[in-house]
């Protein structure tokens, strides 16, 4: 253990090292390989060690010196193994300053340290004395290698082991975030990316990829590449790339078809947090297309009336029958347009008619023809009683039940589109039914109160006709009266 | 009179003997002038009275106090009750007509000095029957239990808790509590359908019993007997009257079909207040002197030396018959008229200033 940690000092302490040091005998690496210690073992094959930055860079004292006391001398700044977030600042010391790596001819970004203080990693630790993680945490202290190395623990083939050394440890894990799920490799074994990580496949996702490496946020956050709104920009990272997709052989269009769709226009232009993004219907961790099988499962999570409906509907059996994905059949998958009274019905641009024509499953073709003539007739209805309500509200009469009444118009209407999916003629006739009574029922209502306003009006001039007429007769009384009244 | 009429006549007169008084009615004569005109102000706010009082018998067969129903009641008198819109628009349109009416009559009154001795009873009933009308628009208002009302009740009732001394118990007497709530609308109730209309009843009669017996003041400038006319009260004035009140009525009722009377929101305590929330026109002038006055002048919070002002201007007003001496001895007193014309003057344009604010 304290081999370790002063092995995890003197790969920081390379980092702050004068650059007069490179290249000179290194005392501290001679000294403690007779000893058989590791961590001057794995030093060796560093990339710090090969850039000629000494022990003492991190650790602090002279690595010059032939004896030991006066190498590890504190008067000449040995300062041993660096806890907590001193180790981090001495990595940052050299890793944060352009002028120090440009010097060491490295073409690295100086944020990864600025970065890992705003990540969820750098809430402190149980301690709470330091942050929970350190750049050794995931880059080890002694032979550290470049990313592209594939013995790197952040080789994108080994960062999941590297990140799970953590993640999966359900006792560290309660002791930061109870409700964090620790089996997040298992899952991502199952996914596509998982498979051909484990294959080998470098380019694929691992967790990196989509949760960023230093500046990792909880997904609740609304920075985080993994927040809902966030998400379908980070998928299309890869997915949108047509250069980087080629040897997968996928499309590459689905985030500009999913932009478009009614669940993208409510998650990216209207911001509603609840709408479906990319992991929605294909998982996160455990990313996959869902198959024929399964996807009216995955839509029914959400649109679950609809899925039940659809189940027990004469169309389950034809479907499956044919292979025929459920949901996806009629409202296509990533580019999923609002449903509108169109997609029903015969004509051209209804999906009914894809299946169903005249001379061909003519039982569809008639029940589709007359459930979209039913549903035309509700929103008929519907914009005859809006239209009277509206009328009588302009007259300025009391409807507010006749409009309050319209939402449940509304209601059928939603209803009945809901209903599309039993495909039974019966069931969508009730709902229909039910809509058209309530609007003809406003439409009455609303015909009162516009009657009602014109008889207001008659009233009032027949009113004030005879009022006026009483009092004239009572003025040329009085007046016939006052000139009797002087006569006498 | 034809015999049916006259016996119906005897039989009360012979056991409540009213021939004196039916005797003394046909000799009451009412003064004629150029501002006999003001007289009819009287006449209308006692048709205004009686109408608020039919139309409130009836919406009282409806309206359900407590802050569940009286909205929704409201709502249902509207929409639902034979001719309720007509009742209810009459109701609150006569109750603005007759403070502005009352208004009229009392400043009329006012500038003619008919408040001179020995009329000052008559005067200073008038004064408290026009302070029991401002209730009942101030409770009424409350009553429907919309979103205007109840803001407009929290601040109405916030300021009368800034009188100093009396304040603070006196917005509890009148919210029942702290805040504006369900039993403020019950009190506000109570008050509305019951102490006022005693107390008004009592101040009416009291107002009228001398009138008839006074008769009508004459103004002073009016000296010489000469120069005196006048008309029998019954039937010449009681018919004119009788004119414009079905004028009056006609007034309303084209009111009361034009511009219905709004119902609103429903009062939600949680809400934040409406923007540009304004008591009636009626309290305005005050309102908005208010909003003008710095937070604090010398020593004095600003709102309560606005209050107290008013206090001790309605008062001063209220009690002028006590400190005209002048008018009582029959001579002209020029500083009241400035006073009145000053008091019109400032109602009328801080009412605008606050209704374009």
């Amino acid at each position: 253990m304290k081999n370790s940690i002063l092995s995890i000092a003197a790969a920081i302490l390379v980092a702050l090292a004068p650059k007069e040091y490179a290249f000179a005998k290194d005392n501290c690496i001679e000294c403690h390989q007779t000893t058989g210690d590791k961590p001057s073992e794995l030093f060796k094959h560093d990339i710090h060690y090969q850039k000629g930055i000494s022990c003492a860079d991190c650790h602090g004292g002279n690595s010059n010196a032939e004896d030991m006391e006066q190498a590890m001398d504190k008067k000449t700044g040995y300062i041993g193994v660096p806890k907590g977030d001193d180790i981090s600042k001495a990595c940052a010391a050299c890793h944060s300053s352009l002028e120090k790596m440009k010097s060491f001819g490295s073409s690295l970004p100086t944020n990864q340290w600025e970065f890992l203080q705003t990540s969820v990693h750098a809430k402190l630790s149980l301690k709470g004395k330091e942050h929970i993680v350190q750049c050794v945490t995931c880059h080890n202290a002694h032979g550290i290698v470049s990313v592209k190395n594939p013995s790197s623990p952040v080789y994108p083939l080994n960062v999941v082991k590297t990140c799970t050394r953590c993640h999966a440890d359900i006792a560290l894990m309660r002791s930061y975030n109870p409700s964090l799920p620790v089996d997040q490799l298992e899952k991502y074994r199952t996914s596509v990316h998982g498979m051909r990580n484990a294959k080998g496949d470098a380019k694929t996702a691992a967790c990196a990829n989509c949760h960023g490496s230093h500046d990792i946020r909880t997904a609740k956050d609304v920075k985080s590449k993994v927040y809902a709104s966030n998400l379908p920009g980070t998928c299309a990272t890869c997915h949108s790339n047509v250069e980087y997709m080629k040897p997968y052989k996928i499309p590459t269009d689905q985030y500009e078809k999913y932009a478009k769709s009614v669940h993208g226009i409510a998650l990216l232009q209207k911001h509603d947090q609840g709408a479906p993004a990319c992991n929605s219907c294909h998982g996160n961790h455990g990313a996959m297309p869902p198959g024929v099988e399964s996807i009216s499962k995955v839509c029914g999570t959400c649109h679950a009336l609809n899925a039940d409906l659809f189940s027990s509907s004469p169309h389950k059996k034809a479907f499956d029958d044919r292979k025929l994905p459920e949901c996806e059949t009629c409202h296509s998958n990533h580019e999923i347009i609002a449903a509108t009274d169109k997609l029903l019905g015969v004509t051209p641009e209804a999906v009914c008619s894809r299946c169903h024509d005249e001379h061909q499953n003519v039982k569809g073709y008639l029940v589709a023809k007359t459930m979209r003539g039913l549903i035309d007739s509700l929103e008929l209805r519907e914009q005859g009683a809006q239209k009277l309500v509206n009328e009588a509200e302009q007259k300025g009469m009391e409807i507010s039940e006749a409009k309050f009444k319209l939402r449940d118009v509304r209601q059928a209407r939603l209803q009945s589109r809901t209903m599309v999916h039993a495909f039974s003629e019966g069931k969508f006739k009730e709902v229909v039914d039910n809509g058209i009574k309530i609007s003809a029922l406003i439409a009455e209502e609303s015909q009162s109160a516009i009657h009602e306003y014109y008889f207001r009006r008659f009233g009032l001039v027949i009113a004030t006709c005879i009022i006026t007429l009483l009092a004239l007769s009572l003025f040329l009384y009085v007046r016939r009266l006052e000139r009797r009244q002087k006569q006498l | 009179m034809n015999t049916f009429l006259k016996r119906i006549y005897s039989w009360v007169d012979e056991r409540v003997e009213i021939k004196g008084l039916v005797d003394y009615m046909g000799k009451k004569y009412v003064p004629v002038h150029r501002h006999s005109v003001w007289y009819y102000f009287g006449g209308v706010s006692l048709f205004l009275f009686i109408i608020q009082v039919v139309t409130g018998i009836l919406l009282l067969l409806y309206y359900k106090s407590g802050e569940e129903l009286a909205f929704e009641s409201i709502n249902f008198i509207m929409s639902k009750v034979q001719f309720g819109w007509l009742i209810r628009s009459v109701h609150s349109w006569t109750a603005n007509l007759f403070i502005l009416s009352a208004m009229i009559h009392m400043f009329s009154v006012f500038f003619e000095k008919a408040y001179r001795k020995p009329r000052e009873i008559t005067w200073i009933t008038g004064m408290l029957m026009f302070f029991l009308l401002l209730g009942f628009g101030f409770s009424g208002y409350l009553l429907p239990w919309n979103e205007l009302a109840f803001f407009a009740t929290k601040v109405g009732t916030d300021i009368a808790g800034i009188v100093p001394i009396v304040g603070k118990p006196m917005l509890v007497f009148l919210r029942g509590g702290d805040e504006v709530t369900g039993a403020t609308l019950s009190r506000f109730f109570g008050f509305h359908v019951a102490v006022l209309p005693g107390l008004f009843t009592v101040f009416l009669g009291i107002h009228l019993l001398l009138v008839q017996r006074q008769g009508m003041s004459e103004p002073l400038h009016i000296k010489e007997e000469s120069k005196r006319k006048s008309m029998p009260f019954f039937p010449n004035f009681i018919l004119r009257d009788l004119t414009l009140w079905l004028l009056v009525l006609n007034l309303l009722a084209i009111l009361a079909v034009f511009f219905p009377w709004e119902l609103g929101k429903k009062a939600d305590p949680f809400a934040p207040a409406p923007a540009g929330i304004k008591p009636e026109w009626y309290f305005l002038y005050m309102f908005q002197t208010l909003k003008y006055i710095p937070g604090k002048l010398w020593f004095l919070d600003g709102e309560v030396l606005g209050i107290l002002l008013f206090g001790i201007a309605g008062v001063l007003w209220t009690v002028v018959p006590f400190w005209d001496y002048k008018s009582s001895r029959g001579e002209q007193n020029r500083l009241v008229n400035y006073l009145g014309l000053f008091a019109v003057m400032y109602i009328i344009l801080f009412t605008v200033i606050g209704w374009l604010a």
